[in-house]
């Protein structure tokens, strides 16, 4: 079945991930914590970068004089 | 706390008579790699190449990150506790005692409280078999995150047994082995009531230090009854202030503690490294004493034979050399070594063929490959003459108990084959082929191993803090039991899992534990070696230059 080996896999990646930062030896509640704060990081950076991306671009291409 | 990997490869010592490369019979035991040659004392066997392969940068990082996390989170526990928000499971002052000067210092149990208690279920597990090749568990399981445990009734039975230092599988408890040993017990009794030098020096302790001499090819030893106490408490009777003792870096607790015990001069030299010892020996000979530059009284150089952390094997010739040259004495510590490497289970000293009595104090423990307690101390008749009145263990200490007496008496002769059978040569070879087996495939699946490819030590590198616990985890759901070891005893990025072979294990048994360490290693990702090994050995020599790290 492709979605339940879709699902082992990421739940394969996600394990992984816990054992590398060693939140495998945290409780529930402090994996909670930290993926929180992680998600909200990265979510924090994918919206600046929505944001702040357009004008940096055309500031390049200005300072290259592609576009005026 | 890292210690940076220290290469331990070797020049190539060409002796006169040349070094041929082929498959030589001795004692019935095929050599593949080199030719012994005419035992003269004169050791000419080159050392195997003992690679102590770093990981990549990745892993090393990671190790650092996952470490810092449960740091962190470590500090905000002992902050809620302190607030009050959690509850506090570990001893503290009564409210009227808080003025007075601190009972418990709080951050130097830091890494207990914080690292350890969370995975301390994979530690102190109880047995309730003999630690032979399986064994049986205790199920035991926790409520509150492993700061108490309650057991389930339920035993885990045939559990494989990779942590027991059994090497020969003395580890026993077939009743016709155990004959003498009960024989012993309805002679002497169990218990003998004094120390040595009082009035318990038996019959049965004289005979066992007559063997013990036998067996190694020295003069005279003697035996003590627990084997940490050996180090310790003789190492003081021997030197004293005004000696100077150079012990290598990875020695072994009871040592350095009896060096301190001494109060003699400690410099510690870098793990198997001879330009490091030589260049301390030439500076020690010429300097002397640190503010007066007079001679020092004594030098002694401190090693082991294997050093169980690492499965490295002392590089003895060269010691032996080095210590005749600038007049020095010589401690081995032979406690995984003896009886679990050699072609009759002599120890290195077999294993290098180096004379015996070029070695002035050699020590070695009962609790390893006999399946008993105690240690040993043998060498010149003058000089165990000397430790039975002088040292701490033979005047304070109880001796040792008679039917742990026998059982050693029973394995000595089962190995020097004076019980009539050649049951003590079968477990030895047995010995040497499953830890040739097992190391050569382990390499082979790519995970990184240390040690010499003798040494049945086999300590597998996890690094990772939670890969660690896992490993122990997964290994147990799949009933094999391993010692994972972690920070206080090896540095805090080099965390493993050491395998301790046995001559009672099966190739049916090794190869399960190596089907499912496959396993574990794919599914936890810790195959992280870079080489490519094959099952070929090989077959020509390389010229390596000793790196001085």
């Amino acid at each position: 079945m492709g979605l339940s080996e879709c699902w082992k896999q990421l739940s394969w990646i996600y394990y992984q991930y816990l054992l590398v930062t060693a939140l495998y030896m945290l409780e529930p509640w402090e994996r909670t914590v930290f993926n929180s704060l992680l998600v909200s990081v990265g979510a924090m950076a994918v919206y600046t970068c929505y944001v702040f991306m357009p004008q940096h671009i055309m500031a390049i291409l200005h300072y290259f004089e592609v576009v005026q | 706390m890292a210690r940076p990997a220290a290469d331990g490869s070797v020049s190539l010592r060409l002796s006169s008579n040349g070094l041929k490369a082929g498959d030589t019979e001795k004692n019935g035991f095929h050599n593949k790699k080199e030719v012994f040659s005419p035992g003269n004392g004169v050791a000419s066997r080159p050392q195997k190449h003992e690679p102590f392969e770093q990981a990549p940068m990745y892993v090393a990082v990671m190790t650092y990150l996952g470490f810092g996390i449960v740091t962190l989170f470590g500090y905000l526990r002992d902050f809620l506790r302190a607030v009050g928000l959690e509850k506090c499971h570990l001893a503290q002052e009564r409210e009227e005692q808080k003025d007075f000067i601190p009972l418990y210092q709080d951050f130097e149990n830091f890494y207990t409280r914080n690292l350890y208690m969370r995975v301390r279920d994979n530690w102190n597990r109880p047995i309730c078999s003999l630690p032979g090749p399986v064994f049986d568990l205790m199920e035991r399981v926790s409520d509150d995150y492993n700061w108490t445990f309650r057991f389930t009734g339920k035993t885990l039975h045939n559990v494989i047994n990779m942590g027991s230092y059994n090497y020969l599988g003395f580890a026993e408890n077939n009743v016709d082995f155990l004959k003498t040993v009960a024989d012993k017990v309805n002679q002497y009794g169990t218990g003998v009531c004094s120390t040595r030098q009082e009035i318990g020096n038996l019959s049965i302790h004289e005979e066992l230090e007559g063997l013990v001499a036998n067996f190694l090819g020295v003069e005279s030893a003697m035996i003590y009854g627990m084997g940490f106490a050996t180090n310790s408490m003789n190492i003081p009777a021997l030197v004293g202030k005004g000696c100077l003792i150079l012990s290598d870096e990875l020695n072994h607790t009871s040592l350095i503690l009896g060096a301190r015990l001494s109060a003699a001069t400690i410099r510690v030299f870098k793990h198997n490294n001879m330009h490091s010892l030589e260049r301390m020996l030439r500076e020690a000979v010429c300097s002397g004493q640190p503010r007066t530059h007079r001679p020092w009284k004594k030098i002694l150089i401190m090693v082991e034979g294997i050093y169980s952390m690492e499965g490295s094997v002392v590089r003895l010739p060269e010691i032996v050399a080095l210590k005749k040259k600038y007049k020095a004495y010589l401690y081995l510590d032979e406690a995984h070594s003896i009886g679990a490497v050699g072609p009759s289970g002599k120890g290195v000293t077999e294993l290098f063929n180096v004379n015996p009595t070029d070695i002035d104090v050699m020590m070695g423990t009962f609790t390893k490959s006999f399946g008993a307690a105690g240690g040993y101390i043998a060498g010149k008749k003058e000089l165990v003459d000397y430790l039975r009145s002088y040292s701490h263990s033979a005047v304070y200490a109880t001796a040792m108990s008679p039917p742990i007496t026998e059982q050693i008496l029973r394995a000595l002769k089962c190995i020097m084959g004076k019980d009539g059978t050649t049951e003590g040569l079968r477990r030895i070879h047995q010995l040497a082929e499953n830890t040739r087996f097992f190391r050569a495939k382990l390499k082979e699946m790519g995970f990184i191993i240390y040690g010499n490819d003798d040494s049945p030590v086999v300590p597998i590198l996890l690094y990772m803090p939670g890969k660690v616990v896992a490993f122990a985890r997964e290994m147990l759901e799949r009933r094999i039991g391993v010692v994972v070891v972690g920070f206080p005893a090896t540095p805090i990025t080099e965390a493993r899992a050491r395998f301790c072979l046995s001559a009672a294990h099966t190739r049916d048994m090794l190869n399960q534990v190596l089907h499912h360490l496959n396993e574990v290693g794919d599914t936890l990702c810790l195959k992280f070696s870079r080489r490519k090994y094959t099952s070929r050995p090989d077959l020509c020599a390389e010229t390596n230059l000793e790196l001085d790290s």
